[in-house]
């Protein structure tokens, strides 16, 4: 909201940022649309195989997108409440408590959705996702599909987990099918997996201009464009403002320009989801020490890349939460060593017991391994009542203090 | 015939000194894996003349394995890595940790570092688990721990050695069922020693156990159950194991004529069919089992076979025992209470930690559910 007398910012039409926030919005806009017109909708977990239902062609909405939106703007405590009236604990994933309690409220003011007539749900990033479904498909009597992509304790994707999902694969189509009565068509999905590959390569490529000292982008821009990477991933319009993204980074790069709009003079890895409730003040906390946040595993996170169908199983496989320690840990060694990173800012999340569960180990690996300090805070993604201002800035100087102590013997 | 009081005393005596018979095993030269809840493939690992040894954790002060896992993970895990750090596992082979929910995927990561003289095997099994792939891939699951053991332990797995051990469990699941059935019916049976025969069962060959607890039922038998003014009530949750909790369910009156606990009688449902090989019985019996708060459940089964256990017991209220963090269980609870609610029966949800020191909420909660009940 503008401020009275002031005009409100409004970016270039024809910029990047300008095109990805219209993709957000017409997202929603496009769901009001295909209601109306009596189409059926699905709520859809982030990482469940978009290619599935792009291919035929439904009309799906993201709770995570829309609960990490109402969180930004204030509504997190709110309806954490109204789920916790419900019996609910409060120890449960907040994304979880706010998207059951809408799917009761139905109308709220940050950010509306279409109330879903199936569901399709995807366990790659954890199994409260199961739960969290599994109890919208029993409130509002709906059907569910679960793809269930199990957690690999394994470096490698074995063969058998890539049989299994398959076999889960096809029965999804089958199912889906029979509830949209929409039909699969195997050159829409080729064409599908195309879109889809080349709006994963645009976005990595932009997230890759971090590596840049100073990097031409502030972190953060990364977490609100995520939302376009996680709902639009298989459409053009997604892929050609990624490169568009991609294209600005790089003429930045050469003007010495940055979205980081300070001096850059630490350069971190953030671990974690933003605290949504709290973004304004996490991220100040960082500029006005001159810390740019230059590499995140969300970067990889919506990164599908892959050749075949197989390929594209392996991908699904592969997202950062269903990978084992190890794993994890090398692809966040890589980000430090690629984008020069300084220093690491880890949120355990109390919503994540997933992310967070084998956070400490993983991330004295990560410090120890490439000799960068490490700072830790509590906090949550979405449940404004996990958060400390005055742990986060004791965390944060302390950090900044080793960096900076760090650059003076370099 | 050993007399009823004898035989539950040495239920109690196994279920209180896990520490001392694990030594006791080792220094008889048995090998030794360890089973992490909440289904952890044992015939298996009998069968291959391995002692399956489970745990749940215990009740204990969390010190050593709050460097890896944050407060807001549950005490159940909390405290199997305590306890696995402090080396109250020492000597054994192994440790199986099915992933089941996000924290037992974080147990067996954590596991690595923090226990790096034990070694962890993971247990995947799929959620959607009844079709032809999902058997496919339980199997490829057993596979996977069959190989780690075979290399950990230097013993080799045979199907038909299978078939064997999977007759002992089906015969321990009947005899854990029937053991339950007669329990809700006898007021001399306390909470407390219900809890003991079920947690024995983690630490005793299953067969050696089998025979005892058909004693006990023998015993049982033998005598009447006697009237009984205590109330009849159904336990869901994960485990209900202090000492104080059970206390204060004898001293209201409060007798469980059924569970629907993870640590109890979850794990006795379902037999292994019989199928083309011993492996293929036991995927299927995986397959087959169901009403879990861990195990995908679309339609919510769990919730109506907790009210129709209720009726078919003559229950008078559920006690939900909620482990603090468990979110799989937190979910359930909701749906749970509605389908209580529907049916008007009481449900009281009392949550507890392995590491409260407090009881006092918990005897007020009861206290008031028992008086509303009575
Ligand atoms: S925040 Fe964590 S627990 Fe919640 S939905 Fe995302 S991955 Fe799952
Ligand atoms: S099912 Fe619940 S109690 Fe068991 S390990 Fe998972 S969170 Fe803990």
């Amino acid at each position: 909201m503008g401020e009275e007398g002031k005009p409100k910012y409004v970016p270039d039409p024809n910029s990047a940022k300008a095109k990805l926030g219209n993709i957000a919005k017409q997202h929603y806009d496009n769901l009001w649309v295909a209601k109306e017109k009596g189409e059926m909708i699905g709520w859809c977990a982030s990482n469940f195989p978009q290619e599935i239902f792009q291919t035929l062609g439904l009309t799906v909405c993201y709770p995570e997108n829309q609960a990490a939106a109402i969180a930004a703007r204030g509504g997190g405590g709110r309806l954490c409440e109204v789920a916790e009236g419900e019996g609910y604990s409060n120890d449960i994933c907040a994304y979880a408590r706010i998207s059951i309690a809408y799917s009761q409220v139905k109308d709220i003011e940050e950010q509306n959705m279409p109330q879903p007539d199936y569901l399709l749900c995807c366990n790659n990033i954890c199994n409260c996702m199961i739960k969290w479904y599994e109890n919208l498909a029993e409130e509002l009597n709906i059907p569910m599909i679960l793809i269930d992509i199990p957690f690999n304790p394994d470096y490698k994707v074995s063969k058998e987990e890539i049989a299994y999902v398959k076999g889960q694969f096809l029965d999804a189509i089958r199912q889906l099918e029979e509830i949209t009565g929409k039909r699969w068509s195997d050159e829409k999905f080729k064409e599908i997996m195309k879109i889809s590959n080349r709006t994963s390569k645009a976005w990595l490529k932009a997230t890759s201009f971090c590596k840049y000292s100073p990097s031409p982008l502030n972190g953060f821009d990364l977490m609100n464009h995520m939302a376009v990477a996680v709902c639009a991933r298989g459409t053009l319009e997604a892929a050609e403002a990624f490169e568009l993204l991609a294209r600005e980074y790089e003429e930045s790069v050469k003007n010495g320009t940055s979205t980081f709009r300070a001096e850059e003079k630490h350069r971190i890895m953030f671990e974690g989801i933003a605290c949504w409730p709290h973004l304004r003040f996490t991220a100040t906390q960082l500029k006005s020490r001159g810390i740019n946040l230059v590499a995140t595993i969300y970067a990889d996170a919506f990164g599908f890349i892959y050749d075949d169908f197989d390929g594209l199983i392996e991908a699904y496989c592969n997202v950062p939460n269903a990978i084992n320690l190890e794993h994890a840990r090398d692809k966040r060694i890589a980000l430090v060593r690629n984008n020069n990173v300084e220093g690491m800012l880890v949120h355990v999340n109390r919503s994540c017991k997933l992310w967070s569960g084998f956070m400490y180990e993983m991330s004295r690996q990560i410090a120890e391994e490439c000799s960068v300090p490490l700072s830790t805070f509590d906090g949550d993604q979405a449940d404004p009542r996990n958060f400390s201002e005055a742990q986060y800035e004791t965390r944060v100087q302390a950090l900044t203090e080793i960096m900076e102590a760090n650059k003076g013997v370099r | 015939m050993a007399a009823l009081q004898d035989i539950l005393q040495e239920f109690h005596r196994i279920a209180a000194s896990p520490q001392e018979l694990l030594k006791s095993y080792l220094g008889q030269g048995k090998k030794v894996v360890v089973c992490s809840p909440v289904y952890s493939p044992e015939e298996i690992i009998h069968s291959m003349g391995l002692l399956p040894f489970g745990t749940w954790g215990a009740d204990m002060e969390i010190r050593e394995a709050k460097a890896y896992f944050p407060a807001f993970i549950c005490s159940i895990m909390q405290s199997i890595l305590e306890l696995g750090i402090k080396g109250a596992f020492q000597g054994v082979s192994a440790i199986v940790v099915p992933s089941l929910c996000d924290s037992l995927k974080c147990l067996g990561q954590n596991w690595k570092y923090a226990v790096p003289g034990i070694e962890f095997i993971p247990m995947t099994y799929p959620q959607n688990r009844n079709t032809d792939y999902g058997k496919e891939f339980t199997k490829a699951g057993y596979q996977r721990v069959i190989k780690d053991l075979e290399r950990i332990t230097g013993e080799t797995f045979e199907d038909g050695k299978l078939h064997k051990s999977i007759e002992i469990y089906n015969a321990h699941n009947q005899a854990m069922r029937e053991f339950s059935e007669y329990a809700g019916n006898y007021g001399a049976i306390t909470a407390a020693d219900r809890n003991a025969v079920f947690k024995s069962a983690y630490f005793m060959e299953k067969s050696e156990h089998t025979a005892l607890v058909n004693q006990l039922v023998d015993a049982l038998k033998a005598t009447e159950p006697g009237k009984t003014k205590k109330l009849r009530v159904v336990t869901s949750g994960i485990l209900a194991d202090a000492k104080e909790l059970l206390a204060i369910l004898e001293d209201n009156s409060i007798q469980i004529v059924a569970d629907d606990m993870a640590q109890e009688s979850r794990q006795y449902r379902v037999d292994c069919p019989p199928a083309g090989t011993a492996l293929d019985s036991l995927a299927g019996k995986f397959a087959a089992m169901g009403n879990c708060s861990v195990l995908y459940d679309v339609n919510k089964g769990r919730a109506s076979y907790i009210t129709e256990l209720v009726q078919e017991k003559r229950a008078e209220g559920v006690i939900y025992v909620l482990t603090k963090f468990c979110d799989p269980e937190e979910f359930d609870y909701v749906i749970v209470k509605k389908a209580c609610e529907e049916k008007n029966i009481p449900l009281l949800q009392i949550e507890v930690d392995r590491q409260m020191v407090n009881y006092e909420q918990v005897r007020t909660a009861v206290q008031t559910f028992s008086e509303m009940l009575g």
